[in-house]
């Protein structure tokens, strides 16, 4: 299965390019491939589907499913907006009986927005009360809070919640060294200990790994 | 060949004597001759004017029949028939391997060649072939034959699913062991499948701690069993639901009962609920064919038999009018009728829909042909016995006899032994005529009752209804690799000392198969 950073990668990478006015940012330095995994010889991973995708999503970051993705706040997400085109059916109005065969083109767009919309949301939910914090949890920057940018120990701590709130696992070490590494892209042109840096930091990695096939794919 | 081959040689060679439904004993060449007509048929409208480009090409209804003579043993044979997609493309145009066998069939003699000729020289013109290999990928088309795969198609190539040594030794200490069956996979599997969310963080850390193979296997069938009752699976708009929508085709704007639409015709809850409920629990799912009975929903997971009494109180909108006698599961439900059968006196979208839906086959793909000798008679005058036509009909019609006593929306739902005699006026006096008996898989039956007897007792429901679960627990059609598992689980499903047609042992086999568990 190809790393959950890929996906990551492209993320941070359309996220950079959309942001056209800030100059190029400074390559990242990832840690060093690990060999790579045999190959399945028969794969049959399938697409979780996004009421599974979302159900899975509610229990972990702790969000209630009917609170989880709402597109203009009203719509469900999956239920409402997306439902097709995320593997789901609708038979009795739309004929839908069998979720479509092949994913369509939108259907990447669509598991963006939902890794996003409740990233998003938890971030904010963390934000408003840090005492039950399950992302975005205070110390970023040290007891004191002058620290001129993340302590590792935060950086760490934060990159196993988030692996462990969306893959049910623990990351590997050069898992969190990537994210680590992340956070001076995300900085680029701001300061290092910028609470607003260290939010979007959580926000992005947790996209990141939200958007990953492991976390999609099953 | 052995005694049991010519056997069943013979079996699928003996000729019907049309709408009677009388089965003759015959000799081979007696059932070839019957056969005979609907070949003809099929000739002539490769033939006829405006016929495009398939003025050289015939596909020949024995021919699945006679290709499965020549390799018993191949994969594609499972049921005795392979599929027309073995030589044609869409009937009667041919693939590249059907052209291969085309060329050596043959040769110098008149076309079309006779039922006779055609069945005498195939075997030596695929044996011609055998060596050859029509889609250049590399592998013979015999090695493919054998094999199951697609001697047509370069992407159709027999695949070895073993790992090296060496990458299997990777592989048992990887996160995935992607070379044999990965128990933490496939436990997180069931959790998605049937609940339809991981397991938690706790449950999957304490499973990875299991190292006894035999006890993780043990707390996977223990999670099925738990999620085989949850809402997910078992509940409105679940997992199980869900499979019977292509059956049902339910349409909200005509629904009757709860919820209803603007026209309330019928109410598809009473399908779905008999559906989920003979596709669970301990029941025998071939209810679906055969039930007598309706089920309701006394809460999302919890379903339970309707009185008699209880369903003659319904309001008139969701009454089920065929008598308990007449019925026959879900082809005789009052929207089975509704959204098929509708005002038709010959119902033939209604046989092509059950036949689609429980059987597997899809007569406008031409498959579970069995033509009927003298048919189609075309009793309502509709043209079908047109040579274009009668490819099709000459097993739909006999197919469809047994539902013409089943009204529709004009009749309000019920069964009339007479009910062809309304329809004198619309679509003729000959539509009186036709039976009440008719045929399916190449046997006779008196009625609907027995038309569903035959088939939730035949190969094709068993495979039928295993695929179902296949497709949604595996991802996709079972494939040439996947045979062997495939196979077991269906005759499995069909064996009174293995699952006695209870879906769900057969799934607590499922989930411990390779193709499952093999990431």
């Amino acid at each position: 299965m190809k790393s959950t950073f890929t996906l990551g990668l492209a993320a941070a990478a359309a996220l950079a390019a959309a942001c056209a006015t800030e100059p190029e940012p400074a390559p990242l330095q990832f840690a060093a491939e690990a060999p790579a995994p045999v190959a399945s010889v028969d794969p049959r991973v399938k697409f979780k589907d996004g009421e599974r995708y979302l159900r899975d999503l509610s229990a972990n970051l702790n969000i209630p499913r009917e609170e989880i993705c709402k597109e203009l706040s009203r719509y469900d997400c999956m239920t409402d907006a997306f439902r097709i085109v995320l593997g789901g059916v609708e038979a009795p109005n739309l004929l839908v009986n069998e979720p479509i065969e092949d994913a369509a083109l939108t259907s990447p767009i669509a598991v963006d927005r939902l890794a996003l919309h409740v990233c998003t949301n938890r971030v904010r939910m963390d934000k408003e009360t840090p005492a039950e914090a399950v992302l975005f949890k205070a110390g970023a920057f040290g007891r004191d809070g002058r620290a001129k940018g993340p302590e590792l120990a935060w950086l760490n701590s934060t990159a196993d919640a988030i692996y462990g709130s969306v893959l049910l696992r623990s990351p590997s070490e050069r898992e969190v060294q990537n994210l680590a590494a992340y956070y001076a892209q995300v900085a680029e042109g701001r300061a290092a200990n910028n609470p607003d840096v260290a939010a979007d930091w959580v926000t992005l990695s947790c996209f990141a790994v939200a958007s990953s096939l492991e976390a999609v794919f099953y | 060949m052995t005694h049991e081959q010519e056997e069943r040689w013979h079996d699928d060679f003996e000729p019907v004597e049309g709408n009677a439904a009388v089965k003759q004993k015959s000799t081979r060449t007696g059932a070839l001759i019957a056969l005979g007509v609907s070949v003809v048929t099929l000739v002539a409208a490769a033939l006829a004017p405006g016929a495009p480009l398939i003025q050289q090409a015939s596909a020949k209804p024995p021919a699945p029949m006679a290709f499965c003579h020549a390799y018993p043993d191949a994969k594609a044979c499972n049921t005795g028939f392979a599929d027309c997609a073995a030589c044609h493309t869409t009937p009667p145009a041919r693939n590249a391997f059907g052209m291969q066998v085309a060329e050596r069939l043959a040769p110098g003699l008149p076309r079309p060649l006779s039922d006779e000729d055609f069945l005498k020289y195939l075997p030596g013109a695929l044996k011609a072939v055998e060596d050859l290999d029509a889609d250049t990928d590399g592998y013979s088309n015999i090695v493919e034959i054998m094999a199951g795969t697609q001697t047509a198609d370069a992407n159709s190539i027999p695949k070895t699913l073993a790992c090296a040594t060496e990458d299997a030794t990777r592989a048992a200490g990887a996160q995935w062991n992607v070379c044999s069956y990965d128990a933490a996979y496939a436990f997180r599997k069931v959790h998605m499948d049937f609940c339809g969310s991981s397991p938690t963080r706790a449950d999957m850390d304490g499973f990875r701690k299991i190292s006894d193979q035999n006890t993780r296997l043990t707390r996977i069938r223990e999670a099925l069993s738990k999620c085989l009752d949850s809402a997910y699976w078992l509940g409105p708009n679940g997992a199980v639901w869900n499979i019977a929508n292509a059956k049902i085709r339910p349409a909200h704007a005509v629904k009757s009962g709860e919820n209803p639409g603007p026209v309330p015709l019928g109410d598809y809850d009473d399908d779905y609920n008999l559906f989920t409920w003979a596709n669970s629990d301990d029941n025998d799912v071939r209810d679906v064919l055969l039930a007598q009975y309706f089920v309701k929903r006394t809460s999302p997971v919890k379903l339970e038999q309707i009185s008699e009494e209880e369903l003659a109180k319904r309001p008139r909108g969701t009454r089920q009018p065929v008598p308990v006698e007449k019925r026959a599961g879900m082809i005789s439900t009052r929207w089975f009728g509704a959204v098929n059968t509708m005002f038709t006196s010959i119902p033939r979208t209604t046989a092509a829909q059950a036949y689609r839906s429980y059987l597997g086959f899809d007569i406008a793909k031409m498959e579970g042909l069995h033509p009927v000798i003298q048919e189609p008679m075309d009793y309502d005058a509709k043209g079908v016995a047109a040579p274009a036509c009668a490819v099709c009909h000459a097993t739909l019609d006999p197919l469809t006899y047994p539902f013409t006593r089943y009204n529709g929306i004009s009749g309000g739902y019920s069964y009339d032994a007479d009910r062809l005699k309304g329809y004198v006026r619309v679509d003729g006096a000959r539509v009186a005529d036709a039976p009440a008996g008719g045929m399916i898989l190449g046997r006779p039956v008196a009625d609907l009752r027995e038309w569903a007897s035959v088939a939730a007792n035949s190969d094709p429901f068993a495979i039928k209804v295993t695929g179902d679960y296949w497709k949604l627990l595996i991802g996709r059609e079972p494939d040439v690799n996947d045979q062997a598992e495939f196979s077991r689980l269906w005759r499995g499903l069909k064996s009174p000392t293995t699952y006695n047609y209870r879906v769900e042992k057969m799934l607590h086999d499922l989930v411990l198969t390779d193709a499952y568990g093999r990431p």
